[in-house]
């Protein structure tokens, strides 16, 4: 699951928190880029806040905060700073249930490759779940097929803002979108 | 107005065609977990058998382990006739909604062809008595053709002979007849006043001759037309 991270994730000291401020800076750069990195090759929407890939049927025990092949862990204070500068650059965002969606591409981006979705299936004007934009045969060979529901709510929210969907609700839950 | 606060409207049919979607997905969701389930028992059932290679067929485990693989690929059979059923269903729907706005064209399209075809009610008489116009138009301009045309433009002509005879003396028109010929039998002593053309045309042999003709073209005013086309072949 680490296998195609850059070498850098192998760099014994990049598990310490560095006390120089300026390097500590660098240090949680590279964190938030293996962070990205992991969860796009992974396609690990949900990542909690130990470094588990959260929704996945298979199960995995390792995190991604651990380097078993360097024999190297992240203490638990220095993971806190790594989230807590991913979500200063926005590059997560943490749900409800306390579980942080990584955000490999804005979800500016999500939304318009979704709208794109719609356009090129044909789906205009039409209802359709959640369910079948996410988990459904027409989408998967796109990018967000498998995206957690609460994520893509959220991004379906800003094509709403634009004026170009209305989000049905059943029993009060987002359950289909009707683009325009 | 505005963009951003048009909304969408959403009918009863695209309610219905969520309910519609939501248990298809409910199905979509069965058929993926059976899948699974079946593939993960054909799994267990292949490892029983690789372990005891010997009694592995008497096994009743494995017996009943098939036995269940079966069982729910049936079900998945069924869930996915099922799906397609519903599928079906929801494509009808969406297509009798673009019947319905198909129907509701046709009858605005129809009701505006109805109120265009009743301005046209007067027609017929406005055609009849076009027509009656036209016929009277005719009937006037054969009087007044008939009345003017016919001898007085004779009477003019014969008018006009007796003033020419009268000023010229001798029968003009004979002469204006023959003139194509008789010119072209005198030209030869033309050229001779105009030697000074001849040496800027193209130097052949039959070239003076052939201005001739236009020159003759230029008195007579009845010469062929041919001749210039001629005299720029032969350049």
């Amino acid at each position: 699951m680490t296998e195609n991270l850059p070498p850098i994730y192998n760099f014994p000291p990049l598990y310490t928190c560095q006390p120089n401020v300026l390097i500590r800076e660098q240090q949680l750069n590279t964190w938030c880029d293996l962070l990205l990195e992991y969860a796009k090759n992974n396609n690990a929407w949900c990542i909690n806040q130990e470094g588990f890939i959260m929704g996945t049927s298979e199960s995995n025990n390792n995190t991604i905060f651990k380097n078993e092949s360097i024999q190297r862990a992240a203490p638990a204070p220095f993971i806190d700073q790594i989230w807590r500068k991913m979500l200063q650059s926005q590059k997560v965002v943490k749900s409800s249930s306390g579980v942080y969606f990584m955000l490999w591409r804005t979800i500016d981006y999500w939304s318009s490759l979704m709208l794109q979705w719609f356009e090129t299936c044909g789906k205009l004007n039409q209802v359709v779940t959640l369910y079948e934009l996410l988990e459904g045969d027409e989408s998967l060979n796109w990018e967000f097929h498998g995206m957690h529901q609460s994520l893509c709510e959220e991004c379906l929210q800003r094509l709403c803002d634009r004026g170009r969907a209305t989000l049905l609700k059943e029993q009060n839950k987002v359950m289909g979108i009707k683009v325009l | 107005m505005g963009q951003g606060n048009s909304k969408i409207e959403v009918t009863k049919a695209d309610k219905a065609i969520l309910q519609l979607k939501i248990s298809k997905d409910e199905l979509h969701r069965y058929t993926k977990h059976t899948e699974t389930l079946v593939f993960n028992e054909r799994k267990r059932l292949k490892s029983l058998l690789r372990e005891d290679p010997k009694g592995g067929t008497k096994n009743p485990r494995a017996r009943i382990l098939l036995k269940k693989i079966h069982y729910q690929s049936r079900l998945l059979d069924q869930a996915a006739d099922q799906l397609i059923n519903l599928e079906n269903l929801v494509a009808t729907v969406e297509f009798k909604l673009v019947e319905r706005q198909f129907m509701a064209g046709l009858k605005q399209g129809n009701e505006v062809l109805t109120r265009l075809n009743r301005e046209f009610k007067g027609a017929e008489d406005l055609m009849d008595s076009v027509a009656e116009q036209i016929a009277y138009q005719e009937e006037i301009d054969q009087v007044l053709s008939s009345s003017v045309v016919g001898g007085f433009e004779e009477e003019l002509d014969r008018e006009l002979e007796a003033l020419d005879q009268e000023v010229n003396g001798t029968v003009n028109v004979p002469e204006n007849s023959a003139i194509g010929a008789g010119e072209e039998l005198g030209l030869p002593d033309v050229p001779a006043d105009k030697p000074v053309v001849s040496p800027e045309m193209p130097s052949t042999g039959e070239l003076p001759r052939i201005q001739d003709p236009d020159k003759a073209h230029e008195r007579a005013g009845t010469q062929t037309k041919s001749e210039p086309q001629r005299e720029r072949a032969l350049a």
